[in-house]
């Protein structure tokens, strides 16, 4: 194979994502009627805004060859800690502070604080105690949903603070600031992993931890660095969601988990670690939303998402075998 | 010079009941070449690792440049001036040349006051440092990955020979290399040893040790069993050490 073959081929495996995005929305605004118009797309990206947020976090620890199942149980427990605090009915507190705009920050650091000291206790585990992820992360998810039900009593938050709505609903180029913030958070994290040491040393760590250990990279620090991102972006979609849904359920968020870990293995992650980019997982987010928006336009009912998202993250795994072989091939 | 770069004073290891290192204690100087020779278990990669940092030793201790020495983490041995190229290759195969060349000190620019890594610098490094050792890899930006195994170790070779420090230990370094890549290999080591720098190298070929090495340290079941100057032994001397037929070490043959 000459090399110029190879470097067609490897540059298609790397974007395979964005390739397969292109063709979906090509296809579905060729076969269904009326998805073919900019407020639709426009609320593709608004829709996958809480998602594409948590799908960073988890593509953090992935890449660095570790895994987070708690993301999801860790926004729902964010959003219900900013829902009883902020919300006015429900088992909401209606705290009010003056000025009105101080709810903000405070509500925002109060999620992201949350999300943060679960992801350092995750890492923290993983890290020191040398357990696996996968089932210190499974544990999380378990005991902090269970927190959220605890907390909530079963019940729901309603009518957020309209300082903190504001976000949802104010708009700028046709989007919502939610949205907005999405698009921020992927932008700066895409910048951290392929320009700084400390996304470079991340895939490295994914790539060869023993590698990294021995070149006298500090692999622990960087882990936990991690989790905790992950854990603090994952407060962020919590802190989202609960402006999105103003308040906050006890079974706000469920089956978010499955759609961020298809979205990142969709972008293009590998879930052997080392492999993957975050613009991809972006594309992989906006697939999913792409796709649920054609079911909903068509009418079909709301319970065939749930079914095609399954097969979707079996065809994403794969996917990712299969590419794994091609490489193989081209090495 | 007057005082010995790296001194070992009766370093022991063990793991359980077994005793990977008895006790072993000899020294480097600046500019020397140390050649680690002994049968398969021996103990030479779990020495090699204690120097590191990658494993602490059960008991004795080491001085370096004089002065008290237990590295834990190879990141501290690093920092001391210690570089080391494992037996089992320690590259990163899903990132490029370049960023295994630098792996865990790149070359940062601040912008904003955030580190943000210097890609064209460390590529003209990376070039300057092949080009200079007549290694020859089609592009940089290639992953390790579509590398052959000799390319792979020249990369770690070239690293140890860029960032030099102060020590350089080299566990088997020559073993996917061919032979005219291996002779480079050794006028690198050389080269490096002509500027003051310490060099261990563990290896299984005798013509190696005796083509590179100033001294040759043979370890056998966990103990020194020989340290002899190159000019002063032969081949075959050297292998009845490695093989015990002649008892150094356990008083004179009868």
């Amino acid at each position: 194979m000459n090399p110029r073959t190879r470097q067609t081929l490897e540059f298609i495996l790397d974007n395979l994502v964005w390739f397969m995005l292109v063709f979906v929305l090509v296809v579905f605004s060729i076969l269904i009627p009326n998805y073919f118009q900019l407020g639709i797309f426009a609320n593709i990206i608004e829709a996958s805004s809480v998602l594409g947020v948590m799908s960073i976090g988890l593509a953090l620890v992935i890449i660095a060859g570790h895994m987070d199942l708690s993301v999801e149980s860790v926004a729902a427990l964010s959003a219900m800690a900013v829902g009883i605090l902020f919300c006015s009915s429900g088992i909401g507190l209606g705290i009010q502070l003056q000025p009105q705009w101080l709810m903000v920050p405070v509500s925002l650091l109060i999620a992201l604080a949350v999300g943060g000291l679960i992801g350092a206790f995750n890492g923290y585990l993983v890290v020191r105690v040398k357990m696996s992820a996968f089932i210190i992360t499974l544990a999380s998810y378990i005991w902090v949903r269970g927190l959220v039900l605890v907390i909530s009593g079963g019940r729901s938050a309603q009518d957020l603070a309209p300082a903190i709505r504001w976000f949802g609903i104010q708009r700028l180029g046709g989007l919502p600031l939610t949205a907005w913030i999405a698009i921020a958070c992927f932008v700066v994290f895409s910048l951290i992993m392929a320009k700084t040491p400390f996304g470079r040393h991340l895939v490295m760590i994914g790539g060869n931890e023993t590698a990294t250990f021995r070149a006298g990279i500090r692999v622990n620090r960087n882990l936990v660095i991690a989790f905790v991102l992950a854990g603090t972006i994952a407060g962020l979609a919590g802190w989202l969601l609960a402006i999105r849904t103003s308040g906050a359920t006890a079974n706000l968020g469920v089956g978010l988990l499955f759609n961020a870990f298809a979205a990142v293995v969709i972008g293009g992650v590998s879930l052997k670690g080392g492999v993957g980019t975050l613009p991809g997982v972006y594309a992989g987010v906006l697939l999913l939303s792409a796709i649920n928006t054609a079911i909903n336009l068509m009418g079909l009912p709301a319970n065939f998402t749930q079914v095609i998202h399954g097969l979707l993250v079996l065809a994403a795994v794969l996917l990712d075998a299969f590419k794994q072989t091609i490489r193989q091939r081209l090495a | 010079m007057s005082e010995p770069l790296l001194v070992l004073d009766n370093v022991a290891k063990n793991y359980g009941a077994i005793e990977a290192l008895k006790g072993i204690s000899f020294s480097i100087d600046k500019g020397e070449v140390v050649a680690l020779l002994g049968d398969n278990g021996a103990g030479k990669s779990t020495l090699v690792k204690i120097i590191a940092g990658g494993l602490e030793p059960t008991s004795g201790r080491m001085l370096f440049e004089g002065k008290e020495f237990l590295a834990k983490s190879p990141a501290e041995a690093k920092a001391a001036g210690i570089e080391t190229v494992y037996q089992d290759l320690s590259l990163c195969t899903n990132v490029d040349v370049v960023a295994n060349f630098f792996m865990g000190r790149e070359i940062t620019r601040k912008v904003l006051g955030i580190p943000v890594l210097d890609e064209r610098a460390m590529e003209q490094v990376v070039q300057k440092a092949l080009a200079s050792a007549g290694t020859r890899i089609p592009s940089l930006r290639t992953n390790v990955e579509h590398l052959s195994g000799g390319q792979r170790q020249a990369i770690e070779l070239n690293r140890f020979v860029h960032f030099g420090g102060k020590l350089v230990l080299l566990d088997e370094p020559f073993a996917a290399l061919g032979v005219e890549q291996t002779r480079r290999g050794l006028d690198m080591i050389r080269q490096v040893a002509s500027q003051g720098i310490g060099v261990v190298i563990i290896t299984h070929i005798m013509q190696q040790a005796f083509q590179v090495a100033d001294r040759i340290v043979v370890i056998r079941q966990g103990v020194v069993a020989g340290d002899v100057a190159r000019n002063k032994t032969s081949p075959d001397a050297v292998i009845n050490m490695i093989t015990g037929e002649t008892l150094a070490g356990a008083g004179p043959a009868s």
